[in-house]
């Protein structure tokens, strides 16, 4: 019994049928999105920690006037990849689930420091890649570099 | 400030930036008692390079060169799986030689970056022969492979629908006799390091890792893999050709930092059947699909590939908006989770067990910091 078959269910029974979509594996190369609301974030992490699930990484997209968080959970044992997007305003606090996955520490960290994203309930959030006295975040569009590669910026234009 | 922390009974150490044990830019803050270890903080960034800034202000080709740069001791790891990742989203089929070379380099590439672990992970635990003998080896595969890509560590080989140049006569000639030298050279680190009693008393026990914890951190590679765990992505999510390949995931019980040694020696001993059975299958052919656009465009929408480099589990995760240039490209590196867990596996142990741990984990400090 394959384990996508059994948390598909479990997940649109808990979380909404509305927010779950299968997804075209062979081209995507995940299995299910799942759009969820902030507030249900650590009980989402809870769920998956208990059905033997990992996080693989947490990241963010910059869209206009959003932020929209990124969550990747797959299984040690068999191939399985979720998608779960949680979209924020921009300098609204998330929960934090790095009291339940250790490794969304150093991801809440690294996203927190590549686009100002804070995590409520994270127990050090501090800048991990950049300086620790930066002012910027530089994965946000809005982010201008100060010094551009001289040459190496191609035509950008968006065809 | 002296009396405060004398008062405590502990203090602070340093181990890093610039450590010989630390394989490059990595800042471990000890808290001491004594020798026992009471605390442990990881501090990385040191050589941030902001890859994935680069790769959003640049087209899908120009940001070739850049994935070699991560990790320097697998970048024709990083090649491949960036162009699997493209050619995936734009569906461009490749030919089946250009399939069976980058398989094969990959795996040399592999080989050479667990050569370079074993003999400095040896030279961190004072033997030094070991290294000198891994880096002869590993010598001979950077010959052989600059014969072909042109270049010793930082390949641009790999093109989205093929490689640039096919395979010469001396690539052969070199492999021919660099695999059965090999396999006697394998053989030799087993009776010279594998039962050595310093270095089982250094490495058993040590460091233990549980599949649970494992989990928890999210390891993956050969660290997961010395827990016990047979998570391996050329198995578990084949891609490229390895499905028609016979090879064994392997694994080690202990979870020490044993076991993450037996499992690279182990790992070794695949790769070369690996590259054996490439060679034999090697069919003739093209090495570059036709019709590659000069500036792909995956169509509009996000995609998430994975890829098992000699440290783990690389993620590509990248939103493409139709155009040249991708809107948001995120790499996972196995190394930046990886080494999350020594705040945890640290603590308790003595001083002189954090370069047996740390070396184990076999970090490359550049792929953490991209």
């Amino acid at each position: 019994m394959s384990f996508l078959a059994d948390i598909e269910p479990l997940l649109a029974e808990r979380f909404g049928a509305e927010n779950l979509a299968p997804v075209d594996y062979g081209h995507r190369g995940y299995h299910l999105a799942l759009a969820l609301d902030q507030e249900r974030l650590r009980e989402l992490a809870q769920l998956l920690w208990e059905q033997g699930c990992f996080l693989e990484y947490i990241t963010a997209v910059d869209q206009p006037g959003v932020l929209e968080l990124v969550y990747f959970f797959g299984r040690l044992d068999q191939l399985f990849r979720l998608k779960v997007t949680v979209v924020m305003p921009k300098g609204v606090a998330v929960p934090s689930i790095s009291t339940i996955l250790p490794a969304a520490d150093w991801q809440e960290r690294e996203v927190f420091d590549m686009f100002g994203q804070k995590f409520a309930g994270h127990p050090d959030l501090r800048r991990i890649l950049l300086p620790d006295d930066s002012d910027f975040h530089p994965l946000l569009k809005s982010f201008e570099p100060e010094h551009k590669h001289g040459g190496q910026v191609v035509n950008l234009e968006r065809k | 400030m002296l009396r405060k922390t004398l008062t405590e009974d502990s203090f602070y150490l340093n181990m890093g930036p610039q450590h010989p044990s630390t394989h490059g830019v990595l800042h471990l803050l000890l808290k001491l008692d004594g020798e026992h270890i009471l605390e442990c903080k990881p501090v990385v960034g040191y050589s941030h390079r902001g890859h994935e800034h680069m790769a959003q202000n640049r087209t899908y080709l120009q940001f070739m060169p850049n994935t070699s740069r991560m990790d320097y001791l697998g970048g024709l790891c990083y090649n491949h799986a960036y162009c699997l990742a493209l050619e995936k989203a734009c569906d461009i089929e490749v030919p089946l030689r250009a399939r069976y070379i980058r398989l094969l380099l990959a795996e040399l590439n592999r080989l050479s970056s667990h050569l370079l672990w074993f003999g400095a992970y040896l030279l961190d635990l004072g033997a030094f022969t070991p290294f000198l003998y891994a880096f002869d080896d590993r010598e001979d595969i950077l010959e052989i492979m600059g014969e072909v890509t042109g270049s010793r560590l930082t390949y641009s080989y790999c093109r989205f629908g093929g490689v640039v140049r096919d395979l010469n006569q001396n690539f052969f000639d070199g492999l021919k006799i660099f695999i059965p030298k090999m396999r006697s050279r394998l053989k030799d680190y087993r009776t010279l390091v594998s039962k050595n009693v310093i270095f089982i008393n250094r490495t058993k026990d040590i460091g233990v890792i549980t599949p649970e914890r494992a989990r928890a951190w999210a390891l993956t590679g050969p660290n997961l893999r010395g827990s016990g765990v047979a998570y391996d992505l050329r198995r578990m999510e084949p891609y490229g050709l390895y499905p028609e390949f016979d090879f064994e995931v392997c694994t080690a019980d202990a979870g020490d930092c044993y076991a993450r040694y037996e499992v690279r020696m182990a790992e070794m001993e695949q790769c070369l059947r690996i590259i054996e059975q490439s060679l034999a299958k090697l069919p003739d052919g093209p090495i570059q699909a036709e019709g590659v656009p000069q500036w792909i465009q995956p169509p509009a929408g996000d995609y998430s590939y994975s890829y098992e480099t000699p440290r783990g589990e690389l993620g590509i995760y990248w939103v493409a908006d139709g155009s040249r240039v991708p809107q948001r490209m995120k790499w996972r590196t196995p190394s930046f989770t990886n080494i999350s867990i020594l705040s945890e596996l640290l603590p308790g142990t003595l001083v002189a067990d954090t370069v047996a741990i740390l070396g184990s984990i076999d970090v490359v400090v550049p792929e953490i910091d991209r």
